[in-house]
């Protein structure tokens, strides 16, 4: 009954499995949506944070979706700005899961001020030595650009391209779609680098604390290079899940290896910068605040060096060099194993900067400061993703997200009619709850 | 909160707390609660959610029976300066400038109508001076008869922490002004836990003025960031260059250690 | 019109597009922000006009000076007076929190009557006409029916005109019983009257002492007066006074204290005739002082020496025979040395052997009536009034024997003995009470053996409270009448507790009263004169404040200008004079005590051999453990390693703890003779191995959901034991055990 809407020259699952998938994700999504209004009308003490613990899970999640969401700025950059046209076959979607991922990023921020009505505050009252206020104008006008990025896609639809108004707005904005990547990377480049200020600049906090340059810490680079460097994989993670569940192929494997490779060998210089950095700190910065590397690593039940080796060794040295070595790129699986690990790893990355920041205690007589998630901040943590999905599966629905998917998959008159008659063998769009693209 | 305006010469209001006759005995907190309409909740034994501005922390020695030594450390807003005067942890990450590091007084205050409650101060404070209002404030009924006019019931979703009392500063110069005095003197603007502390373990003053008994004790040395000159003095986590306004006596060698060693101390003694 | 789809969309699109560029979605942002500057449900604290009075606050004994801040007609703040003599500014946490009293939810509004079982805290509201005619009613049938003696009334405080118009009320009616809850103050005031020889009140110069032996005294902790004597422990710092503390923790005092000598429970008492002896065999005592001013010297020495020796006290209290000699010698040799006792608070007295014998080693060093000693002071008196008038039924009554047996053959030297009460309603000897008028007082929670006291006021067919606040006993009662607030009444708050300056406050109101309550003293004035006779013609005046003024008028201008008296230069009789004994000396003898039974420790209750370890209770200068409950700031500052959720943790030695399998924070039962408590088990290297240690003042049944159900009330699960040789509450703990919960 929604086939005017399909794009044309692909098929789509029938109209009721797509609404069956999207009630069970919505279900989710409700679930989300209700410890968000919990949060909002009863207050953040539906969370377990603490006045230890003023960052927790969501924070996380909020810096985690946003490197992931690098893929976005990092893929225009290249395919805009440095002229790799191979990319042109994967930046929709790079695009659309950027706008996933920055939607998401402002309506965590959303819930977890304790003053959501008053959050204009920071741009009104800006404190422009805060690298929150960086952030805050950074992400906003970034997500602008992606929505600006994302637009033409939806103006793309059929229905919509019949339109002459909207077809000669959306062939406008792809002629300046270069402009709007710069700009987005410029963007990217200064909110991915004030997050990574947030932490580095915690002179209180000599475990989050690094050296500057000028007025910038080393994590503001080392957050940047981080956010392209592992962002792009979370594009080829996502793709490849997206490949599972359609089960088809959507990008041709030119593309995925080109991207695989730049993201490979942007993973291999920012694991040597990461490492320079970790021996730096831990030989020079922490000392000199009274601080041997021991103190952060012992002394309680969690955090120890082990986070260490996962998140620099198994999550980052090991997924780069798999991914600059072309044989093992080139193999499907242990691709899509070296995205994982990728993914592991910055998300760990940003776990560390922000909740084994607030548990190490700085006083001598202070204690750690241990924490779990209650059940409102896990439920509104999966609401974007969940929220994320059904995103994409209406995207991926009606619209040409993967312009090489027809040719990839040509259709055959009777498997169309097939369709078209809601037989099941030939539909498979719709995902499971269960495996969800690992945004968050 | 207003700014203190142009009153006589820049001040460094600051503190010198003796642990040697710091008894832990929780006036200064009350006090403190008192004062500045601080708000309680049924269950308070969940110290991390627990709104108190100043809190005595209880330090051991960490040896065994019988050697066990205990010392109280009150703990208020260390009123940071930073490396150069307005550099505070919390002060120079708020978003929204809604804490303000005043020029005049050197004291660090909160602006809550301004503070949209995004914790980046509380996560930035290495003394966890900062406490977030989880909860709606209530008062039983009739209670809320007790509420200081000077200082504003906060509302849920935003920090607030020590100021030094910074409403009688407002007051006492206001005072002075009419009288025509361009200067306060030492015992016209004094902190609430100061005034209570039953064993005068609490001193309060200008750091930056000879005649002061702050200045006496501590001998701060301006150039080096305010660093105590006398040998019994110290602050906590001096090697961050907090240059913090609190300053501590003991003459204990332990109490001493335990403040620049880390982990010296058992984990189980050291909270609250 | 037509409006198709295209149309439709454009409108609405167009619609969004035009409100968004309108001012109206700013206006909105605005308006919700300033909203949430000012949530309606966030109170808004009206200003006014500043004023400050001056008061004295009496919920806690020290009786500290106040200034209240007022803004308008509130009281908004409670400070130290800074020109009061005791406190100099400073106050305590507890009075700090007056103003959650004041205007608390368990404030008692009005008069009531019970309305079903005790304790369901089920009320009736009466006019205060009903009430007083009832209590009269029920108090004139007593007495008409010739048992006056049957009635008692307990007060806390033994001193002032409430107290003093209490008792003389219960003079008039006809009755000797008249109490006050147990303190050390009464063990001491024994000391004073069998070693002194005076009737008095015991003093100390602690400002001017160089060398203090505190035998479990938590001395800023709340022993004494609190403000005054953690003053006096910031000046020992500053003038190098030495502070030795004896006990099995380390509580605050010890954590301050010079050095820490812990000690076996209950053995205090042995520790200081231990210390007497080598004082006695190496002569280090004052010659003077004991050759010429004090007789009984012989039996003292001989008493100390048959069974003291180092070795033996060592044996029994745990304190090493070096540290005993040590100790001696220290304090022999110090200019002024002064040996306290009282355990923590001085809430529960002790034996009063124990008191015989650390006052033994100040009259050993001859520091008594000098500066830095023990000083026997008078007692505050009320000289403005006149004699009560009896008449023969009150003279019947007061011809009878106490029911807590004090002054009687037994305990002859003894004011009252409120904790030999319960013993004595259940035994129905010498008689049984009728009624009973509780003043300023929480017995049923306070008093060690809360089952025993709980039982005996179910057998007092009448209970009569005037308390302020709903507090346990208050519940019992079948009918209160409110008195006012601490902050709504006039009253003298002579300062006792251990000062040694001869010193009286004036409380007065500082806001108007807040319910429909009365002040106990104008209460007890209109029953008087309902009762009519020689009872109303005892209590004679119009109203408290004229009775107040009458009983104080030799030093009520002064009063009301300054808001206290005191006698700076009040300085106790030389040695020559200061003795009114048989002998006219310093009766190291006890007035003919036998010393060996006197210094025997008391043994604690139910040695049945079940129990492994020993449960002391402990006093914290941050809960309130007296009359009055914790109101909810001082809750809010007590340590989660003492009070989380609503579990108490009891303090255990790690190596006790793990030699019963509990590790930090464990949940346990403590059992003891008494009962069972759930608690939590706090690993502590400031106590002594084979102790459990709890704080006192928690687990209230009564008062607000800040204060009720929180942890457990030591007073359960520790019984009251007697003193043979004085009848005063000799309780320091109580044998226990630790098993898995």
């Amino acid at each position: 009954m929604d086939s005017a809407l399909i794009p044309k020259g692909v098929k789509r699952c029938p109209i009721w499995q797509f609404a069956l998938g999207l009630g069970v994700v919505g279900a989710v999504l409700l679930w989300g949506v209700y410890a968000m209004i919990l949060c909002w009308f009863k207050g953040l003490n539906q969370t377990n944070m603490n006045d230890y613990y003023g960052f927790a899970l969501w924070i996380w999640a909020d810096l985690a979706v946003i490197a992931l969401g690098g893929g976005a700025f990092f893929t225009g950059l290249l395919k805009y700005v440095i002229g790799k046209d191979e990319l042109k076959n994967i930046i929709n979607y790079a695009v659309l899961i950027g706008f996933i991922c920055y939607s998401s990023a402002l309506l965590i921020l959303a819930i977890d001020v304790g003053q959501p009505l008053r959050s204009w505050f920071i741009f009104w009252h800006a404190n422009v030595h805060s690298m929150l206020t960086e952030v805050a104008f950074c992400l906003s006008c970034y997500f602008c650009v992606l929505t600006i990025e994302y637009i033409p896609l939806i103006l793309e639809n059929r229905q919509l391209d019949k339109v002459p108004f909207v077809h000669n707005l959306s062939h406008t904005m792809h002629e300046y779609m270069a402009v709007f990547a710069a700009t987005g990377a410029f963007l990217s480049f200064f909110h991915q680098g004030s997050l990574g200020g947030v932490a580095g600049v915690l002179f209180g906090r000599p475990f989050a604390y690094r050296e500057h340059l000028f007025i910038w810490p080393w994590t503001f680079f080392l957050f940047t290079w981080s956010a392209a460097a592992y962002g792009p994989c979370f594009t080829l993670l996502v793709t490849r899940i997206t490949e599972k569940i359609t089960r088809k192929q959507l990008v041709k494997d030119t593309t995925i290896q080109l991207l695989a490779k730049i993201a490979g060998w942007m993973m291999f210089t920012y694991i040597i910068a990461k490492i320079i950095d970790t021996v730096y700190w831990a030989t020079t910065t922490a000392p000199s605040l009274g601080f041997t590397l021991k103190d952060f690593y012992s002394n309680n039940p969690v955090y120890g060096y082990w986070i260490l080796f996962a998140e620099i060794v198994l999550c980052g040295v090991v997924p780069a060099l798999m991914l600059i070595t072309p044989k093992i790129r080139s193999n499907r699986l242990l691709l899509t194993l070296a995205t994982i690990l990728a993914v592991i790893g910055v998300s760990l990355n940003r776990w560390v900067m922000v909740l084994q920041v607030m548990a190490v205690p700085v006083m001598s007589f202070d204690i750690w400061a241990m924490y779990y998630p209650s059940w409102q901040e896990v439920a509104t943590t999966i609401l974007p993703v969940a929220y994320g999905i059904i995103l994409i599966m209406i995207s991926y629905r009606y619209l040409p997200i993967f312009p090489q998917e027809a040719e990839l998959n040509p259709l055959e008159p009777e498997a169309d009619m097939a369709a078209a008659a809601g037989t099941e063998e030939t539909t498979e769009e719709v995902p499971e709850p269960g495996l969800t693209p690992a945004e968050a | 909160m207003k700014h203190s305006g142009n009153f006589g010469k820049p001040k460094r209001y600051g503190m010198v707390i003796d642990l040697d006759k710091c008894t832990g005995c929780g006036a200064c907190m009350v006090a403190c609660m008192a004062e500045n309409n601080v708000p309680f909740k049924e269950d308070e034994s969940k110290k991390l959610d627990s709104i108190s501005w100043l809190q005595v922390y209880r330090l051991t020695n960490g040896k065994p029976y019988p050697d066990a030594e205990v010392c109280y450390l009150p703990r208020p807003c260390q009123h940071c300066a930073g490396k150069h005067e307005g550099h505070s942890p919390c002060v120079s990450v708020c978003p929204a400038t809604a804490t303000d590091y005043d020029q005049q007084t050197g004291i660090v205050s909160q602006i809550y109508t301004r503070c949209f409650g995004c914790r980046y101060c509380m996560g930035a404070c290495p003394y966890h001076a900062r406490h977030f209002n989880w909860w709606d404030p209530v008062w039983p009924k009739g209670m809320e008869k007790y509420l200081n006019p000077d200082v504003s019931a906060r509302m849920r979703g935003i920090v607030e922490k020590c100021n030094f009392c910074f409403q009688r500063y407002q007051k006492a110069t206001e005072k002075a002004h009419a009288e025509g005095r361009r200067d306060l003197e030492e015992n016209e603007y004094q902190t609430a836990c100061t005034q209570a502390c039953p064993a005068g373990a609490i001193i309060f003053g200008d750091l930056n003025n000879p005649k002061h008994a702050v200045h006496q004790i501590a001998k701060p040395n301006l150039k080096k960031g305010g660093q105590p000159q006398n040998p019994k003095a110290f602050r906590l986590l001096e090697e961050l260059e907090t240059n913090t306004k609190v300053y501590y006596l003991s003459s204990k060698q332990w109490v001493q250690d335990a403040i620049h060693k880390p982990h010296l101390l058992d984990q189980k003694e050291a909270h609250h | 019109m037509k409006i198709d789809r295209r149309s439709f969309l454009a409108m609405s699109v167009g619609g969004a597009v035009g409100t968004a560029l309108t001012p109206l979605p700013w206006k909105i942002q605005d308006d919700l922000a300033i909203w949430t500057q000012m949530w309606p449900w966030t109170p808004f604290p009206p200003d006014g006009e500043n004023t400050y009075v001056n008061s004295v606050s009496t919920l806690c004994g020290g009786g500290c000076g106040i200034t209240v801040r007022k803004v308008g007609e509130r009281a908004v703040k409670i400070e130290g007076r800074e020109d009061y003599p005791t406190n100099q500014g400073g106050i305590c946490n507890l009075c700090a929190s007056g103003l959650q009293m004041l205007y608390g939810p368990t404030r008692i509004p009005y008069p009531m009557k019970r309305l079903g079982e005790r304790g369901a805290n089920q009320w009736v509201r009466l006019s205060w006409e009903e009430a007083i005619s009832m209590v009269a009613e029920q108090l004139g049938e007593i007495r008409q029916a010739g048992q006056p003696e049957t009635v008692a009334c307990l007060s806390t405080r033994p001193y002032g005109s409430m107290p003093a118009l209490l008792k003389r009320f219960m003079t008039a009616y006809g009755s000797p019983n008249f109490m006050t809850t147990p303190s050390m103050m009464d063990a001491y005031d024994m000391t004073l009257k069998r070693m002194h020889g005076v009737d008095g009140r015991m003093g100390f110069d602690l400002e001017n002492a160089d060398y203090v032996l505190s035998f479990g005294s938590g001395l800023i902790e709340g022993w004494g007066n609190t403000v005054h004597m953690i003053r006096i422990n910031s000046k020992w710092k500053d003038t190098n006074a030495v502070l030795k503390q004896i006990e099995p923790r380390l509580s605050n005092t010890a954590a301050k204290a010079d050095q820490w000598i812990p000690i076996l429970p209950g053995t205090e008492g042995i520790l200081a005739l231990g210390i007497g002896y080598v004082i006695i065999k190496e002569s280090l005592y004052d010659y003077d002082f004991v050759n010429n001013f004090s007789a009984g010297f012989d039996e003292f020495r001989r008493a100390v020496l048959s069974g003291y020796s180092p070795g033996n006290v060592s044996k029994q209290t745990g304190v090493d025979q070096s540290t005993i000699v040590a100790l001696a010698r220290e304090f022999a040799r110090a200019r002024r040395p002064l040996a306290l006792c009282g355990r923590g608070q001085g809430t529960v007295p002790g034996g009063f052997g124990e008191y015989v014998a650390v006052h033994a080693l100040n009259a050993l060093v001859g520091n008594i009536n000098r500066p830095g000693g023990a000083w026997a002071m008078p007692r505050p008196e009320m000289d403005g009034w006149l004699e009560p008038v009896l008449d023969a039924p009150a003279e019947a009554g007061l011809a009878k024997p106490r029911l807590d047996g004090a002054g009687s053959a037994a305990f002859p030297f003894a004011g009252q003995l409120f904790n030999r009460v319960p013993v004595a309603l259940k035994a129905g000897e010498p008689y049984p009470c009728q009624a009973l008028l509780v003043y300023d007082a929480n017995p049923l929670f306070s008093m060690p053996g809360s089952g025993m006291v709980r039982e005996a006021l179910q057998q007092i067919p009448f209970i009569l409270s005037f308390a302020s606040h709903m507090d346990e006993t208050a519940m019992m009662a079948d009918i209160i009448l409110p008195n006012l607030s601490h902050l709504e009444r006039w009253e003298d708050v002579p300062v006792t507790e251990g000062f040694h300056r001869p010193m009286l406050g004036l409380a007065q109101p500082v806001v108007d009263p807040q319910f429909d309550t009365l002040h106990a003293g104008d209460t007890l004035l209109q029953l008087a004169a309902a009762l009519g006779g020689t009872v109303a013609a005892s209590l004679p005046w119009e109203n408290y404040e004229a009775c107040l003024k009458e009983a104080l008028s030799p030093r009520w201008a002064e009063l009301e200008d300054r808001g206290y008296w005191i006698d700076e230069n009040f300085t106790p009789d030389d040695w020559s004079l200061a003795f009114p004994t048989v002998s006219g000396k310093f009766d190291f003898a006890v007035s003919g005590a036998d010393l060996k039974t006197l210094f025997a420790m008391t043994a604690p209750q139910g040695d049945d051999g079940s129990y492994n370890l020993k449960l002391i209770p402990y006093d914290s200068v941050r809960i309130a453990n007296g009359a009055v409950g914790s109101p909810p700031f001082l809750i809010k500052i007590v340590s989660d390693k003492v009070l989380k959720g609503k579990t108490v943790l009891v303090e255990v030695n790690p190596e006790t703890a793990r030699a019963a399998g509990f590790g930090e924070g464990d949940q346990a039962v403590l059992k003891t003779p008494l009962g069972d408590a759930a608690v939590r088990v706090h690993l502590s290297d400031g106590l002594m191995p084979g102790l459990v240690a709890m704080p006192r003042g928690l687990g209230h049944t009564a008062y607000d959901r800040y204060l009720a159900q929180k942890g457990v009330n030591a007073n359960d699960l520790i019984g009251s034991v007697e003193d043979t040789a004085s009848g005063l509450d000799a309780t320091w703990g109580i044998l226990a055990s630790l098993v898995k919960a």
